[in-house]
């Protein structure tokens, strides 16, 4: 034997017996990111994530972890601040090195922290409905895509005789891709031009960059916008097709009503409405419009009942610093972050390792999981095949469902796709 | 009636039907017991002249008893004696497999002798049969039923809903239901209906007179049918009913118009008074006392959670514990119903005016009374103090937003002419009028607007000529904070209640102060509905609510530039 092979063979025992101790040390945990907005604008909406992934850490911890490893989160605030995500994630994945990070909300947010997922390989569970027109291989988007919310809903209102749609927004980048898409869609069901209500911009090549009525974050009067509509919906054969954000919706339905406009007469599917926002929505003003999503806390299955009684049992027991206890509900964002957890668990457990190319490998093979809103499956392009369900508003917040549209695909490069009918 | 000639003998029949409500015949029957009598009839015209003769009537008993009817859900129960008793069998199978048996003729349960509800099996008993005559002739019938609803929404809806699938089969209805209308709004909509209808008729006399109907009634809900029938009268090479088309469309543009000229001039005048309401306790604050107040939005907040706190006494009542020093508040609940709770709102009024009041005079107190002489430094701690007030908010109700329900007398409308007045602005504008009022009465008509008046002009000489400009002083920062306490109590109409709305009013509040002038309210009147006028018409022109408030903010900053002290100067001889 040579003195340098010698040597070779030491170094190797010897480092394997330093990586197996390093491995012992961290034998029994792993480590899991949390990036959502726990202060700032967003934090209202981004504080029920937080609280559901610890619950699903605590209930996967409870039943022995992943691999065998307890899930430790190491959560990140970075304060509705988008510049933030991206150092946050800098933290999360060079220095505290995450198996996985859960995280985000608006979609400026997603955009600002992946380049640094994709320069760190690192993988982020994203879960709330967005534009599409993204595939990262380091985002596994268990959010819904514009095919399983917008699409359906608009489907449902044709199914419903509607013939003239009234596009509005708040001005960002999700509903000004989403309702881009949906004027495509639109003309390609045959609904002329016309019928689309909210104007539209053409650049000087002709084509339409913008469709839609846009309002800015915070705005307050909807008076024009509502006598707009209510001229628009005068044939008693139109409906809104809404992309406004959270704090501006009580004021545009409050107009709606007070203006005399109804379900029954023009009704508003809203895509940014969910159980959680409810809670702070003049519910009255709400009552009988149309919300479209992959789950709701209404359904009534035994894996939602027990998802949900878990839930409940679970805030009130936490000791977690934070979480609102009282008059908690639980909507789609907050079911797919769940499923998303146990989606990477699947993955891990399938893989063998945390490894994340592994893990990514597994994930494009097809996993699934049945959550409490029903089976989801992974898709090769990063989504998920789920079910979308399009339901009613009650006056106590919570949806009646009206119509189920089983396994949809998800699909994520809409624009373009959807031809006019000549 | 120059249709009638065509139509159908079925559908001449149900004409006469319908201008007959209830047939002589079956004068003393209900719609069930007709219904009953087309079940045991056996003969399919005699049943289907039973079913038609119900056109025009308002039962919802018949819409279920048909739906019943053409899902196979009734049978003919044969009682012990011989009687043939129409039963409806619904609910859920009981052990033996029967179903809850509802008499079609009573809509009561069906009880046997001993008056026991009886359980039938389905397979067991007699099913009503239908074919398609006696189904279309059922389906007419339930399409028209709430033509004669005794609700005026559901009938201008059916007629609409009528009118828009331009079924001429359907325009026999309409004529009777014309003839017995009275209500004038669903008798413009049963005209509209009709001339629709003509519109999609075969003859061009027919559809000149739809056109020409349409025409005369701005009937801008058929702006589209118009539009369809003027590209198929191009198509077919009809002149004549192009021409009649553009009238007619041309005439509704220009009802459009008016509408929207008169619209905007109101949404610009409650634009205005939100602004007015919202800005008027800084003019006095601000504007006559000088003080900066960075604070004045959370004030607006706790107006508006008084009204919050308001609604909520009235109804369940509400629990929350002070930040800090750990108190927890009960208040006990009214449980108001109906009109007393929805007098909230009322009640809320002053209690939005004397919380927002008693803020603003304790801010007075520890903080802005030792800074009168050094504006700036007031600006910094006002400012910090709106923070402050802002944590407290959060710390108290929750980071969350909460809303207040819109009171019953405060959120329909009135159309007139076509012209939507909703209530909640028509009472913003009032409200705006009733205060302005008041604060000039109060400044001009009382004691202490006297006193306000003199030691805002100038302090130590009143203070010499023995005011007691500490009180006044006090007094006139509570007046202001509480009409901003004010301003909280509408604002809950508009949005939800949260911890930093306050800061959404905060620079329009400034900015309509300084362009109307400090010190001057009726430049701070002037000025708020020329902004909320300005803006409006700007949203109207341009189609987009943001380069609206932009070409606003534009012009004021160039009218600023022209004229630094604002539409209305107040006259001083201090030389600051």
């Amino acid at each position: 034997m040579t003195s340098a092979l010698r040597k070779t063979i030491t170094a190797g025992v010897l480092s394997l017996g330093v990586m197996a101790g390093l491995a012992r040390a961290a034998d029994d945990t792993v480590k899991v990111g949390i990036l959502h907005d726990l202060s700032g604008t967003m934090a209202i909406s981004e504080t029920s994530l937080r609280d559901v992934l610890l619950f699903t850490f605590d209930e996967i911890n409870a039943k022995g972890g992943v691999l065998g490893k307890k899930i430790v989160p190491d959560i990140q605030d970075p304060g509705s601040d988008w510049p933030t995500f991206a150092e946050k994630s800098k933290v999360l994945l060079e220095q505290d090195k995450v198996a996985v990070v859960f995280g985000c909300w608006t979609s400026v947010s997603r955009k600002s922290c992946l380049p640094v997922f994709e320069k760190d390989n690192g993988l982020l569970f994203y879960p709330v409905q967005y534009e599409g027109e993204e595939e990262s291989q380091n985002v596994c988007y268990t959010a819904e895509a514009v095919n399983q919310q917008a699409i359906p809903a608009v489907d449902y209102f044709i199914a419903q005789g509607k013939k003239k749609f009234y596009l509005i927004g708040t001005d960002y980048v999700y509903p000004q891709t989403t309702n881009l898409v949906l004027l495509e869609y639109l003309l390609s069901k045959g609904v002329p031009l016309a019928n689309i209500g909210g104007g539209y911009k053409k650049d000087s090549a002709g084509k339409i960059i913008s469709a839609g009525k846009y309002t800015p974050f915070g705005h307050k009067d909807y008076q024009q916008i509502i006598a707009e509509i209510k001229d628009f919906a005068a044939s008693g054969d139109a409906c809104v097709i809404s992309t406004l954000n959270g704090d501006t919706n009580p004021p545009f339905f409050k107009e709606y009503a007070a203006a005399g406009l109804t379900a029954d007469t023009c009704p508003v599917v809203s895509y940014s409405i969910a159980e959680d926002e409810f809670r702070s929505l003049p519910a009255k003003d709400l009552v009988g419009q149309i919300g479209c999503w992959t789950y709701f806390q209404s359904i009534d299955s035994d894996a939602n009942k027990t998802f949900l009684a878990n839930f409940q049992a679970w805030l009130k027991d936490t000791k977690a610093e934070g979480v609102v206890k009282e008059g908690r509900v639980v909507d789609s964002p907050m079911v797919l972050s769940y499923d998303g957890v146990y989606l990477w668990k699947a993955c891990v457990e399938k893989a063998g390792t945390f490894d994340v190319d592994a893990v990514r490998k597994v994930w494009k093979s097809g996993i699934s999981f049945d959550g409490p809103g029903g089976k989801v499956t992974t898709q090769p392009n990063m989504h998920l095949t789920k079910t979308v369900y399009i339901g009613e508003s009650k006056a106590d917040g919570q949806f009646k469902i009206l119509k189920t549209f089983p396994d949809v695909y998800g699909e994520p490069h809409l624009k373009g796709t959807f031809k006019p009918k000549e | 009636m120059l249709l009638l000639s065509r139509l159908p003998k079925l559908l001449r029949s149900l004409l006469l039907a319908v201008l007959l409500p209830v047939p002589v015949l079956h004068a003393a029957d209900t719609p069930r017991q007709t219904i009953v009598k087309a079940i045991l009839t056996a003969d399919d015209n005699q049943k289907r002249e039973l079913i038609t003769s119900l056109v025009g009537q308002g039962d919802e008993a018949i819409r279920e008893l048909f739906t019943a009817w053409r899902q196979d859900n009734l049978y003919v129960y044969t009682a012990p004696d011989g009687t043939k008793i129409p039963v409806e069998l619904s609910g859920d199978k009981d052990a033996s497999g029967a179903l809850t048996a509802t008499r079609v003729d009573t809509g009561e349960p069906l009880k046997d002798a001993a008056g026991q509800p009886l359980h039938l099996v389905a397979a067991k008993q007699a099913a009503v049969e239908h074919d398609a005559r006696l189904r279309l002739a059922m389906k007419n019938v339930v399409d028209l039923l709430d033509l004669g609803s005794p609700l005026l929404a559901k009938r201008l809806r059916a007629i609409q809903t009528i009118g828009a699938a331009q079924k001429p089969d359907k325009l026999p209805a309409l004529l009777a239901r014309s003839a017995l209308e009275t209500d004038s709004k669903a008798k413009a909509a049963l005209r509209e209906a009709i001339a629709v209808i003509e519109l999609a008729d075969p003859s061009d006399d027919v559809k000149l007179k739809g056109l020409t109907e349409l025409r005369d009634l701005h009937a801008s809900a058929s702006y589209d049918l118009i539009k369809t029938a003027r590209a198929k009268g191009e198509a077919d090479a009809k002149p004549a009913i192009v021409k009649a088309a553009d009238t007619a469309l041309a005439a509704i543009d220009q009802h459009k118009s008016v509408v929207n000229f008169f619209g905007t001039l109101f949404r610009g005048l409650s634009a205005g008074s939100i602004l007015l309401v919202v800005a008027l306790g800084l003019a006095i604050t601000f504007g006559l006392m000088g003080v900066i107040n960075m604070a004045h939005g959370e004030m607006i907040t706790v107006g508006a959670y008084a009204t919050y706190i308001t609604q909520k006494v009235f109804g369940e009542g509400m629990q929350f514990t002070l930040p800090f020093v750990k108190i927890a508040v009960h208040l006990p609940g009214l449980h108001l119903t109906g009109w007393a709770y929805q007098l909230y709102f009322v009640a809320a009024i002053p209690i939005g005016f004397l919380s927002a009041a008693l803020v603003g005079i304790a801010l007075e107190r520890s903080v802005i009374r030792f800074l009168y002489r050094r504006p700036l430094e007031s600006l910094l701690a006002t400012w910090g103090v709106s923070l402050i007030l802002q944590q407290l908010f959060k710390l108290t109700f929750g980071s969350n937003n909460v809303n207040v329900d819109s009171p019953v007398y405060l959120s329909s409308n009135w159309t007139v002419y076509d012209v939507t007045f909703d209530w909640n602005r028509v009472f913003v504008i009032g409200f705006a009028v009733v205060i302005v009022f008041g604060v000039w009465l109060a400044l001009t008509k009382t004691p202490l607007g006297l006193l306000i008046r003199c030691v805002m002009q100038n302090r130590t000489m009143a203070s010499c000529m023995g005011v007691r400009t500490e009180r006044v002083n006090m007094l006139t920062f509570g007046l202001g904070s509480g009409l901003a306490g004010l301003a909280g109590v509408f604002v809950t109409q508009l949005g939800t209640v949260g911890p930093s709305m306050g800061q959404e009013y905060i620079v329009d509040s400034f900015m309509t102060v300084v362009v109307g002038g400090v010190g001057s309210i009726f430049g701070t009147v002037v000025s708020a509905l020329g902004i909320g006028m300005a803006d409006q018409s700007l949203q109207q022109i341009l189609l987009n609510p943001v380069m609206g408030k932009i070409l606003v903010l534009v012009a004021i900053i160039l009218f600023l530039q022209w004229r630094p002290t604002g539409l209305f100067a107040a006259k001083s001889r201090s030389l600051d």
